[in-house]
């Protein structure tokens, strides 16, 4: 009987652990000693130049997560993938220079598999938006253009797994940028990279992750540690390379050794970031639901009024705790003071 | 095809997976949902505000 978890840290919502650079991946480090496979997503994996790999982790990109949460998709691990680069045509020649050396860099250092690559035929012009709520979104001006690059890609060099490098506008708010740099506020490139993923996702169903392709800033003593890893270098490619390289693919059909949502054990999330797909297809599960106060958010969507029965705990460690001892079938109110006796039935 | 961002507001349903279900409707008449989460909920008016890209061709 294995023990599946999946851990959602949404993006783009400002939260506190896991809103900035790849913060959120002790958490996945930690959470995944006591599971059989950690199904996460790069949000919480990538952390720019920095990474870790998991050797029992899942990296599934966000529409990916949505499906197979659905019951739609499965998902096949243990792949050695082919990673195809996309970049943007509106990258300027030294910085998509720049985004290829760290390729090439990762094919001679850490031996992974990348085909050639492709430029898209048009800019991508991507646009940032802050929603009311206050989240980051974004949209793409050529989609199409992602979606032909990526079709070419893959019928040209059977990539099954592929990387966007897209430009990203230089002239994000100044406010909102030094927040972020500063570990407050919310990413606001996030949205539209979850954007452009999810693109390629749905439409060839295969892994896919966006690194954005920005100006170099300048330095900032006063940088968080939760965002300093995208301070490192010029770009922010090694951890979705990384990532992709071994990321499960996604089936349609059960296989021998295949994971489906049926499987997953428990599912942790933020207290209040309730309302994603996944999070709402899960509950359809017998799955434990864990929501962390700790790790606020922007939002305010609680699990109770969406009628989602989740356990509430303060912390990730605390989360980790009740894994524990859901994963052993222990009861856990013996972990409170007060225990009830039992009552006859009326 | 084009991207667009768009809000809804979806009444609470009795289930989660009835609520996705209203929400994918209520998306879908707008175009092809591709990103869409529960922004905030008004528990008074039992309605839920959503944020969403979809696609058209």
């Amino acid at each position: 009987m294995t023990y599946n978890v999946v851990l959602i840290v949404p993006t783009g919502i400002g939260a506190a652990i896991g809103g900035y650079a790849g913060d959120a991946l002790p958490v996945a480090r930690a959470m995944s000693q006591i599971c059989d496979r950690l199904i996460t997503h790069p949000n919480v994996m990538n952390g720019a130049q920095l990474y870790w790999p998991i050797s029992n982790a899942l990296y599934v990109e966000g529409y990916g997560l949505d499906q197979f949460a659905k019951g739609k998709w499965g998902l096949q691990p243990d792949q050695q993938n082919r990673v195809g680069l996309i970049f943007d045509q509106g990258i300027e020649p030294e910085l998509r220079s720049r985004h290829l050396q760290v390729a090439d860099a990762t094919r001679a250092t850490l031996g992974l598999n990348l085909t050639d690559y492709v430029i898209t035929d048009q800019p991508l012009n991507v646009e940032l938006r802050t929603a009311d709520s206050g989240t980051s979104w974004g949209t793409i001006g050529n989609p199409d253009s992602l979606l032909r690059a990526a079709e070419n890609l893959i019928n040209e060099t059977q990539s099954n797994a592929i990387a966007v490098i897209s430009r990203f506008p230089d002239d994000v708010d100044a406010t909102v940028l030094t927040d972020y740099r500063h570990g407050s506020g919310v990413d606001p490139l996030s949205g539209a990279e979850a954007v452009i993923s999810h693109l390629i996702v749905r439409q060839f169903q295969i892994p896919a992750a966006h690194a954005p392709a920005l100006s170099p800033l300048p330095l900032d003593p006063e940088i968080s540690p939760r965002s300093a890893a995208e301070e490192i270098g010029y770009t922010f490619l090694p951890c979705v390379l990384v990532g992709l390289s071994r990321a499960p693919q996604f089936v349609q059909q059960p296989t021998l050794d295949s994971i489906w949502s049926k499987q997953v054990n428990a599912l942790v999330i933020p207290a209040t970031a309730a309302g994603g797909s996944a999070t709402l297809s899960l509950t359809q599960q017998n799955c434990l639901i864990i929501a962390v106060e700790e790790n606020h958010t922007l939002l305010q969507v609680a699990p109770e009024p969406l009628g989602i029965k989740a356990i509430r705990v303060n912390s990730y460690l605390e989360a980790i705790g009740v894994l524990v001892a859901h994963r052993s079938g222990i009861n856990l109110d013996c972990f409170r003071p007060n225990l009830s006796s039992l009552h006859p039935l009326s | 095809m084009t991207t667009h961002f768009i809000t809804a507001e979806i009444d609470l349903q009795e289930s989660p997976i009835k609520l996705q279900a209203a929400i994918e409707a209520e998306l879908e008449k707008r175009g092809e949902p591709l990103r869409w989460a529960i922004a905030s909920v008004d528990t008074e008016k039992q309605t839920a505000q959503v944020e969403a890209i979809v696609t058209t061709k």
